[in-house]
C-alpha cells in the first residue's frame, strides 16, 4: 500500500507541475488507519497529505459531481467499481472525458472504515470482523475499466461462489413472504437519503424526492412512504447501478440495498441484455434502459 | 443506598411499562436505538444497557421522526381542523446517557422557552420521565466533558442509575422520579456498594472561546476545505441527540387529510429552499457550515450552551470521516484577520 501511495503522490505531483490538473481527488488519513476521507488536493504542496491504504473504500467518482458545472481539470484515483462510476457519469453526459486524468488502482478488496469506526465506538453489541468489506466480496470487476494510467498488475475478481445467490433465495419466496420481508426491512429506513447522496448514479440535478411542487413521495417515515422511496430509488437504478456498494455500506440502519440493486442488475441482464452497467466506455453509449430496441420484451405492457 | 439487582431488571421494566411506554436501548435487527420495551422480542432483540450507547438517540421519544399534528376537512373554501393529535401518553426513557439527556434539555429550550411553546412537544415532554445511566468508561469518540455535560451526574434526569457489577445504584432526582421509584420500590434493596471511578477521555478538546471566535469566521476559507468531503447526506443530523429541525407537510385525499411534521436536515438542499425557488443555502458548503455554526455558535448565543453534547455519534456514522472535534480544533487554530 505504501508503494501505491508513493506512486499516486508521484503522479499527482507530476500532474500539478506539468499543469495538467487543477485538483486531484484521493484520500487523506486523519487519525487511526481507518480514519480516511476523500481529499481534494489543489496544488503540489498538498500532495504529501495523500494516502492510499486498505480503508480507501469511498467511491471518488461521486465527488466528480461537485465539479460538473466548472471547468477544473480533475485528476482522481479509482478502483474497479469507482471506475465504472466514471463510465456512468460519462454516459450520462455529466462530465467530459477531456477534463479527467484517471489513475487506476487494481483492487484486492477493501476494508470498511465505517465498520471499523463502529467497532471502536462502544455502540456495537457484536464486533464486526474487519476483513474484506461486504461489498467487495461481491466484486466482479476489481480492475479499473477506464484509466489514463494504471498502478500495478491486474487482479482476479473477488466474487467467490454464485453471483445473485441471495437474490435467488428471495425470488424463491412466495409473494406474501417476499412482501413481508421487504415490509420488515424497509420499515426501518430513517430516510436520511445517504444512499442517494453517496451514489454516483444518482446524478439528477433535481431529485424527485426533493421536488415539492408537486411532491411525488411523502416524507413520513412509515411503510407506505418508505416503500415508495425505495421503489422509486430502485427503479431509477435499473441498468444504471454500477454495483459499487456504497449505498448499502453507508446506510445507518443496515438496509440490504444491494439485494434490491442486484435483483435489478440480474433482471436487466436477463430481459434486455446481455448487459452489465459501466464496464466499458464507448462514446455515445447509453445504459440499457435509456434506449429503445424493437426486440425489447413488452409482454408485461 | 438503593440498588436494583440486574436480575430484576426485566421485572422492573415490565412493572414500569404498566404506567408508561418504556423506551430502552436495544439492538433490533439492523437497527440500534431506543425502542419500546413492549416490542422487545427475546429471540431477535438485544438489550444494550451494557453498551456505551446506541446509534439512534432517544430524541424520537419526545420528538418523533414523523408526528401527526392535526386533521383537516375542506368544504368549498372553508377549512376545518377536525382533530388535533396531541399525544400525551406517558413515556419513560430508561438508560439514556448524560449526552443524550442534554440533547433533550436543549430541545426543551427550543420548544418550551423564550415565549414560544410547542403544544405537541409540550404534551409529550410533560408526561415523559428520564432515567439516566451514569457513564464511568467513556468511549473513543466521547467528548461530553468539553460540552458542558457531566457524564457521571446527568443533569435533567429524574432518576440516575449507576452500574456497579450485579446491581444498579438507584438515585431519585426529582418528583417525577419519586413516583417511578415508588412504583418499583418492592424491587429495590438497601445495600452499600462501591461506585466505579470515572475513566479518562481519549479525546482532548477545548470548546472555550469557540462560539465567540466563530462570529468572525462566517466567510473564512476554512469552510471550503473542511466541507469538501461531506456528501450532505444528513445521517449526522438524524442520529444526533440534539438536532431538532423539522418540516411541516400535508397529505390530502380529496377534501380530507392531515398535517404532520417530519425530521428534516439542514444538510438538504430542499430544507432551505424558499417557496419562490430561491435558496439562501444553495451551496453544499453553506449547508455544511450551517450545521456546525448552529451547534457551536448560534445555539450558544441564544441559549447559553452549545447544541453539541459531545456524544460522538456523528463521528462514527459519517461516511466521509467528518469530525466535529477536528472542526473545533481547526476553528481554534484558524487565523482570522479582522
Ligand atoms: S467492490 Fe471491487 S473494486 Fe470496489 S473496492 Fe471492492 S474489490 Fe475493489
Ligand atoms: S441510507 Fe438507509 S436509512 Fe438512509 S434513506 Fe437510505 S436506506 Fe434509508
Ligand atoms: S445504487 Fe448503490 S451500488 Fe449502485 S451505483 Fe449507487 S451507490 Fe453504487
Ligand atoms: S458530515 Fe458526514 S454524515 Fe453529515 S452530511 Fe456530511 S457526509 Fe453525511
Ligand atoms: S453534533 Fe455529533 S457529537 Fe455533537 S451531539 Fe450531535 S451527534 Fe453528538
Amino acid at each position: 500500500m505504501k508503494e501505491i501511495t508513493n506512486k499516486i503522490q508521484e503522479i499527482a505531483t507530476r500532474l500539478f507541475n506539468e499543469d495538467q490538473v487543477d485538483v486531484f481527488l484521493a484520500w487523506e488519513q486523519t487519525g487511526e488507519e481507518y480514519r480516511v476521507k476523500p481529499y481534494f488536493a489543489r496544488s503540489a504542496a498538498d500532495v504529501s497529505n495523500i494516502v492510499f491504504n486498505e480503508y480507501c473504500i469511498h467511491n471518488l467518482s461521486t465527488s466528480l459531481l461537485k465539479f460538473r458545472d466548472g471547468s477544473d481539470r480533475i485528476g482522481l484515483v479509482v478502483k474497479g467499481c469507482d471506475s465504472r462510476g466514471i463510465v456512468r457519469l460519462l454516459e450520462d453526459l455529466q462530465i467530459k472525458r477531456e477534463r479527467l486524468y484517471i489513475v487506476g488502482v487494481p483492487c484486492t478488496g477493501m476494508k470498511d472504515p465505517l465498520a471499523a469506526a463502529r467497532n471502536q465506538s462502544g455502540f456495537n453489541n457484536k464486533m464486526q470482523t474487519i476483513d474484506i468489506a461486504r461489498k467487495c466480496l461481491d466484486c466482479i470487476q476489481p480492475n479499473p475499466v477506464i484509466y489514463d494510467e494504471l498502478i500495478g498488475p491486474e487482479n482476479p475478481p473477488l466474487l467467490q461462489g454464485e453471483r445473485f445467490a441471495k437474490v435467488k433465495e428471495i425470488e424463491n419466496m412466495s409473494a406474501d413472504e417476499r412482501y413481508q420481508y421487504f415490509e420488515d426491512v424497509l420499515s426501518t429506513c430513517i430516510r436520511c437519503y445517504a444512499c442517494r447522496q453517496v451514489c454516483v448514479a444518482c446524478d439528477c440535478r433535481t431529485c424527485i424526492f426533493d421536488e415539492m411542487k408537486p411532491q411525488w413521495v411523502g416524507r413520513e417515515t412509515n411503510v407506505t412512504d418508505n416503500m415508495m422511496y425505495h421503489i422509486v430509488r430502485a427503479s431509477h437504478m435499473a441498468g444504471r447501478c454500477i454495483e459499487c456498494g456504497e449505498c448499502e455500506r453507508v446506510c445507518p440502519v443496515n438496509i440490504p440495498l444491494m439485494l434490491i440493486n442486484q435483483k435489478l442488475i440480474k433482471d436487466v441482464n436477463d430481459l434486455f441484455g446481455p448487459y452489465e452497467a459501466g464496464m466499458q466506455y464507448v462514446e455515445g453509449a447509453k445504459p440499457a434502459l435509456s434506449r429503445y430496441d424493437e426486440k425489447d420484451p413488452d409482454d408485461f405492457l | 443506598m438503593k440498588v436494583l439487582s440486574k436480575q430484576r431488571l426485566e421485572t422492573a421494566l415490565n412493572k414500569l411499562s404498566e404506567a408508561a411506554e418504556v423506551f430502552v436501548p436495544m439492538q433490533k435487527g439492523g437497527q440500534s436505538g431506543f425502542f419500546s420495551w413492549q416490542s422487545f422480542k427475546n429471540e431477535q432483540d438485544e438489550l444494550m444497557l451494557d453498551n456505551l450507547n446506541v446509534y439512534q438517540s432517544p430524541k424520537g421519544v419526545v420528538l418523533p421522526q414523523t408526528e401527526k399534528m392535526y386533521g383537516i376537512k375542506t368544504q368549498g373554501v372553508e377549512i376545518n381542523i377536525d382533530q388535533v393529535y396531541e399525544d400525551d401518553h406517558p413515556t419513560l426513557i430508561f438508560g439514556a446517557r448524560a449526552c443524550d439527556v442534554k440533547g433533550i434539555l436543549a430541545m426543551d429550550e427550543v420548544f418550551l422557552t423564550r415565549g414560544y411553546e410547542d403544544n405537541f412537544y409540550k404534551a409529550r415532554r410533560s408526561n415523559n420521565v428520564i432515567i439516566a445511566h451514569a457513564c464511568y468508561t467513556p468511549g473513543d469518540n466521547c467528548f461530553c466533558y468539553a460540552m458542558e455535560v457531566n457524564p457521571v451526574d446527568p443533569a435533567g434526569a429524574d432518576v440516575i442509575i449507576r452500574d456497579s457489577g450485579d446491581v444498579y445504584v438507584w438515585e431519585t432526582q426529582s418528583e417525577k422520579g419519586e413516583a417511578v421509584t415508588a412504583q418499583i420500590s418492592d424491587l429495590l434493596e438497601d445495600k452499600d456498594v462501591k461506585l466505579p471511578e470515572l475513566g479518562s477521555f481519549k479525546i482532548d478538546v477545548d470548546y472555550t472561546g469557540v462560539a465567540e471566535k466563530l462570529k468572525t469566521m462566517f466567510d473564512h476559507p476554512l469552510w471550503d476545505k473542511i466541507s469538501e468531503p461531506c456528501s450532505n447526506c444528513g445521517i449526522c443530523t438524524y442520529v444526533c441527540p440534539s438536532c431538532y429541525c423539522f418540516d411541516i407537510q400535508v397529505k390530502m385525499w380529496g377534501d380530507e387529510g392531515y398535517r404532520f411534521r417530519a425530521w428534516d436536515s439542514c444538510m438538504y438542499e430542499e430544507y432551505s429552499r424558499e417557496a419562490g425557488g430561491g435558496n439562501p443555502r444553495g451551496a453544499a458548503k453553506e449547508r455544511f457550515r450551517q450545521r456546525f455554526l448552529h451547534k457551536l455558535e448560534f445555539f450558544q448565543e441564544r441559549y447559553g450552551t452549545p447544541l453539541c453534547t459531545g456524544c460522538g455519534r456523528c463521528m462514527v456514522v459519517c461516511p466521509n470521516d467528518i469530525n466535529i472535534v477536528r472542526i473545533i480544533d481547526a476553528v481554534k487554530e484558524a487565523e482570522v484577520n479582522d
